[in-house]
């Protein structure tokens, strides 16, 4: 790692018989710990993950063979992945869509200085201190077919047939679980876009104003292109948790019915309890791949700088 | 041009509309923490009307047994749970131990990277941030199964260091990457002008750098706090003695029905604390998980 530091006056008067990028001026000390806490807890997973990637318990030993790339043949071909997959994707560009273009309505109507709207902004991100766990059983409860308040509603409004339980039913089990993450995380992406909000300039509106704009071009020309650094961090973050589900669907679903709720991330755990490493481990390094390219191109694409 | 009062009232007519909308999950999950079961699993919606009940808190949280209860009430409440525990203090005691130990080995050592990747400049510094953010796109459960190996063979297995060690190294990414942005804030005049001034670059850290970025911190602790307290997979799978409270919770799922009094009386303590918390940072976390985004 060859290290400059910005300007270091101090650093040359000092002496030192380290040398100068084991020393405080260079960043290498600095990031050590962390570093060595990612190399056993975070590579060593990685490297275990892709070594069993590569195996196959054999059938009469009992032990694991290393097979080469069967696994991945194995998940390319297997209908189950490409079904979840299918999910995992659905899962993670409707509920981002939906956090994405909520979150950013709230946070307009919340952006003001009325009375009050303090309190609602505190209220607001409520939802982010529950444990996903509990979310999901709190769901669970509401959109019980007999016993759930959220049930009951839909039904007085005619949205749902009592006949047909949101989440036992193939075509509406994935909504069910979607609300419980649009209903925690909506108030995450609020949270942001307010910030981002809240730090705008004043003037290109007043100058706006005056040349005769509307709300929505305001909007449009103003505010969008000037919160687009925040909105695509925002939108990275949560992509990633997206795309590697796995709270809700275990506590609400189970993936059920049937396998209509699966996602990668859950079918890699049903894997890895079914104690079917190797092709566990196969799932687990596709989703790892798929959101490394998803994020790399995002942040080309976006010039997101850290 | 908001002058107009009916559109003010309308404003405010929405903004608290969909607040309590979201607000009404929370809301009637405490409810339901004082309910009796009939209650609870009534065909149409009680909001008011019942008995409340402070059973559930006594079983969870005082150490009542469940079955004294049901000789108390007759055979409502027979219908769920077989011999297990519901006394969850332990389980409240471990996640205070496991929270309160990641967030400060989390918060200390972010720090430290943060101030590193924020002074100095180096190759292929953005691969190395990006490194480090891709530590979060591993499925958790894909992590869970080697930790599991390695804490075994390490002797962490069923410990509050391991558990520690785990979530801390879930919150690291983020850590780091708001602790960069906060510290990115303080201009790099200071240290230097510090470091004239004779300081040495640890000094200059402690007693110059830290003191400006105090808010960021308590934010970034804060977080950290929240996502151990409420993490779930690692803690089932690396831990049988030691159950965080989300993971005891999911134990009130028995086989034979769903004690949801009691897993609504602890959910809902759950939350008080990271609440409380999460209220008295709300300025320096929206500031800080922009991720400095919104600099320039």
């Amino acid at each position: 790692m060859a290290s400059s530091t910005i300007a270091a006056p101090a650093a040359s008067r000092r002496r030192s018989w380290l040398p100068r990028w084991l020393t405080a001026e260079s960043a290498l000390p600095w990031l050590m710990p962390v570093i060595a806490l990612l190399l056993a807890f975070g590579v060593y997973p990685l490297l275990y993950a892709v070594w069993l990637s590569l195996q196959e318990r054999s059938r009469i030993t009992r032990q694991f063979e290393f097979v080469g790339l069967k696994q991945w043949g194995i998940a390319l071909t297997d209908p189950r992945t490409w079904d979840s997959f299918q999910v995992t994707l659905t899962y993670t560009l409707v509920c981002l869509a939906v956090q994405v273009v909520l979150g950013m309505a709230i946070a307009l109507l919340l952006d003001t200085e009325r009375r009050g709207y303090g309190l609602l902004r505190s209220l607001m991100i409520l939802p982010l201190v529950v444990p996903p766990a509990v979310t999901g059983l709190m769901f669970l409860l509401m959109e019980d077919a007999q016993f759930g308040v959220l049930s009951y509603y839909l039904k007085q409004l005619g949205i749902i047939d009592p006949a047909n339980p949101l989440l036992a039913n193939n075509n509406t089990a994935l909504i069910g679980v979607m609300l419980a993450d649009i209903w925690q995380w909506t108030p995450f992406m609020v949270l942001i876009f307010l910030a981002g909000l809240r730090a705008l300039p004043k003037e290109p509106y007043e100058a706006a104003a005056i040349d005769g704009a509307s709300a929505f071009q305001a909007f449009r020309l103003i505010t969008l292109p000037l919160l687009s650094r925040v909105i695509a961090v925002a939108v990275l973050l949560r992509s990633i948790d997206l795309f590697r589900v796995y709270d809700y669907i275990y506590v609400m679903t189970s993936g059920g019915p049937g396998t209509q709720t699966e996602t990668l991330s859950f079918y890699a755990g049903r894997l890895f309890t079914l104690a079917n490493f190797p092709y566990a481990a196969t799932l687990a390094l596709i989703v790892l791949i798929s959101l490394n390219v998803l994020a790399a191109v995002f942040i080309k694409l976006f010039k997101v700088r850290f | 041009m908001r002058s107009n009062p009916a559109l003010g009232i309308l404003r405010d007519v929405c903004a608290w509309a969909i607040v309590l909308l979201f607000v009404f999950p929370i809301f009637w999950w405490i409810l339901a923490s004082f309910k009796p079961y009939t209650a609870i699993f009534n065909t149409t919606p009680v909001y008011w009307g019942f008995e409340p009940t402070l059973d559930n808190y006594r079983v969870t949280l005082g150490g009542v047994s469940r079955l004294s209860l049901i000789t108390d009430e007759g055979a409502a409440g027979t219908v769920a749970g077989g011999g297990s525990s519901y006394y969850s203090i332990p389980s409240i005691i471990d996640s205070v131990i496991v929270a309160l130990g990641s967030t400060v080995l989390a918060v200390v050592l972010s720090t430290l990277c943060a101030y590193g990747l924020s002074r100095f400049r180096f190759r292929g510094q953005q691969n190395f941030v990006f490194w480090i953010l891709s530590q979060r796109m591993m499925p958790p459960i894909a992590i869970a199964i080697p930790i599991f190996f390695m804490f075994r063979d390490l002797g962490l297995r069923d410990t509050h260091l391991g558990l520690i060690l785990a979530h801390t190294l879930i919150n690291l990414p983020i850590a780091v990457l708001l602790m960069k942005s906060f510290l990115d804030d303080v201009p790099v005049d200071l240290d230097q002008q510090a470091m004239i001034d004779g300081a040495n670059r640890w000094q200059t850290f402690w007693l110059v750098v830290m003191p400006l970025v105090k808010g960021g911190l308590a934010a970034t602790a804060v977080l950290c706090f929240i996502f151990s307290w409420t993490e779930f997979l690692l803690s089932l799978q690396l831990t049988t003695q030691i159950r965080t409270i989300p993971v005891k919770i999911s134990t009130f799922v028995t086989s034979t029905g769903t004690e949801w009094g009691f897993i609504t009386a602890l959910g809902s303590a759950a939350l008080v604390p990271s609440f409380i918390f999460i209220v008295l940072v709300q300025k320096h976390l929206v500031r800080g998980l922009t991720l400095g985004s919104l600099k320039d």
